[in-house]
């Protein structure tokens, strides 16, 4: 399968990379490891006229600064799972970066590049040019395949870093016009599965920032999969998890669950419901429930929205109980 | 637009002539001859173009061969030393894991990877390692048992002495 014609430019540092965006908004699309955006062009979806290309941009090492870790945006995925810093701090954000692809992409993937993949729907995602397909609305037609009279896009965010992220209360640092912003995670997706990320053309996201967890904490992410590897997920969900001194009270819950909606999804009430609860297996079990009622999982590539709910009522006692489990005063 | 690219592929330096377009998989397959790379997919979810990139087994169907300069790129075709199979191609040989063989390149490359940054894996460690690699042939059971035996060796996975 051949790529389009397209023309490279390779920056060298992040002040090149922002000029160049700027230089040429309009049809520019930036590469980081190339897995999410190299397939799309493959397939016909894509077809940029330039594509920045992030290779050659200095990737720097997890750094403290005031008590929050400052993650470069292109570490790949296979560091982000192995480092030492991040597994201790956020293991959740180390399991879900192994849970990512294969050990290929992996190596290939960045941290803020899947952060930033593009939304995806079965019917969206394959070749176009065997049959006369009229495009959907996620290929600037007017309809939609996944509900034949629908008026609106159902693409999905599959994104395992995204709730891993939420649940930590990342934020993200974005270059843009010479500044450099942050933004918490949660408001840089719009829900909208046409334009799932909230970052012009001229937009360069630079670094992830997580702050740190103070007293007893504990984190787990979990995928759920048909085939156990080289997935995406079915749906997923990352828990973190702090506790008081008596190590059995939960204090706060960050419960986010992802591959569900063109964004990662919140438990609000079931984060209400475990503060200043003792926490037990009986009360995960309960939450798994809760979670299931909560929210309405979109149905995609073949699961059914009851399927999915079913699949919730587990990962979410599971991660929960895990979570718990590796609180360090036990 | 043609650019000359460096491209260093086994230890060996090769002047390339090449598009952004290009992929490093279309350029050691169509220009270079290494066809022990195949292309099955195209799109990243088979793994069979597998190559060591500074020895991290990576996906040449969507690298670009614009973006390896000053890389050092090993092909299966690179593994071989004075005819010499290395301990995981020799496990593979012995154990029946190769059928029709068109994963066979990637799955060793992958399987060497593996062991010269973990040369102890669990059994879920080369799973994951090798989720990436699928074969339509075996089943994958002799594979495992390839690596296993290879990791027993408890030599270098890439070189006999």
């Amino acid at each position: 399968m051949r790529l389009p014609k397209f023309q490279l430019l390779q920056p060298k540092s992040v002040e090149e990379a922002a000029d160049l965006l700027t230089k040429h908004e309009k049809s520019t699309r930036i590469m980081a490891g190339g897995t999410d955006i190299l397939p799309r062009m493959k397939y016909g979806l894509e077809s940029p006229e330039f594509v920045v290309g992030l290779s050659n941009l200095p990737v720097r090492k997890p750094r403290d600064s005031d008590g929050t870790l400052v993650l470069d945006a292109l570490m790949t995925l296979s560091d982000v799972a192995q480092n030492e810093i991040i597994q201790k701090n956020a293991l959740v954000l180390a399991e879900a970066a192994h849970a990512v692809g294969s050990y290929q992409i992996r190596n290939m993937g960045t941290l803020g590049g899947n952060l930033c993949q593009e939304t995806r729907c079965s019917y969206y995602n394959q070749s176009h040019g065997y049959q006369f397909v009229e495009p959907c609305f996620k290929r600037n037609g007017d309809q939609c395949y996944f509900i034949p009279k629908g008026k609106k896009c159902w693409a999905i965010l599959m994104s395992d870093i995204a709730p891993a992220l939420f649940s930590l209360g990342a934020s993200v640092e974005v270059v843009s016009n010479g500044r450099l912003d942050r933004t918490p995670i949660d408001r840089i997706y719009t829900k909208d599965p046409l334009h799932p990320i909230d970052l012009s053309k001229r937009q360069l996201l630079v670094a992830i920032t997580v702050p740190r967890k103070s007293g007893l904490c504990g984190s787990a992410f979990a995928k759920f999969t048909v085939r156990g590897g080289l997935e995406f997920a079915a749906i997923n969900i990352a828990v973190v998890l702090q506790v008081k001194e008596d190590g059995l009270t939960c204090s706060n819950a960050r419960i986010s669950v992802g591959a569900i909606a063109a964004a990662p999804i919140r438990l609000e009430k079931v984060e209400s419901m475990l503060a200043g609860q003792k926490l037990s297996r009986d009360l995960f079990n309960d939450a798994g429930l809760m979670a299931a009622d909560e929210i309405t999982p979109i149905p995609h590539h073949g699961f059914s929205m009851s399927y999915l709910k079913v699949c919730l009522r587990s990962i979410a006692r599971d991660a929960l109980a895990l979570a718990y489990s590796r609180i360090a005063c036990h | 637009m043609k650019t000359i690219i460096e491209l260093n592929i086994n230890d060996e330096v090769f002047e390339m002539v090449i598009e952004p377009r290009t992929t490093l998989l279309e350029v050691l397959r169509e220009h270079l001859a290494f066809t022990g790379t195949k292309e099955a997919c195209g799109t990243g979810e088979c793994g069979a173009c597998t190559v060591l990139i500074e020895g991290k087994p990576k996906l040449a169907c969507l690298t670009l061969a614009a973006e390896c300069a000053n890389t050092r790129i090993t092909t299966i075709e690179g593994l071989v030393h004075d005819g010499q199979l290395t301990p995981v191609q020799q496990a593979f040989l012995e154990k029946g894991a190769v059928q029709c063989g068109f994963c066979t390149p990637a799955m060793v490359l992958t399987a060497t990877a593996l062991l010269e940054e973990n040369p102890n894996p669990t059994e879920y460690d080369i799973k994951k390692a090798l989720e990436g690699n699928l074969c339509r042939c075996t089943g994958y059971n002799k594979i495992m048992e390839a690596i296993r035996e290879a990791a027993k060796s408890g030599e270098s996975a890439r070189n006999r002495k």
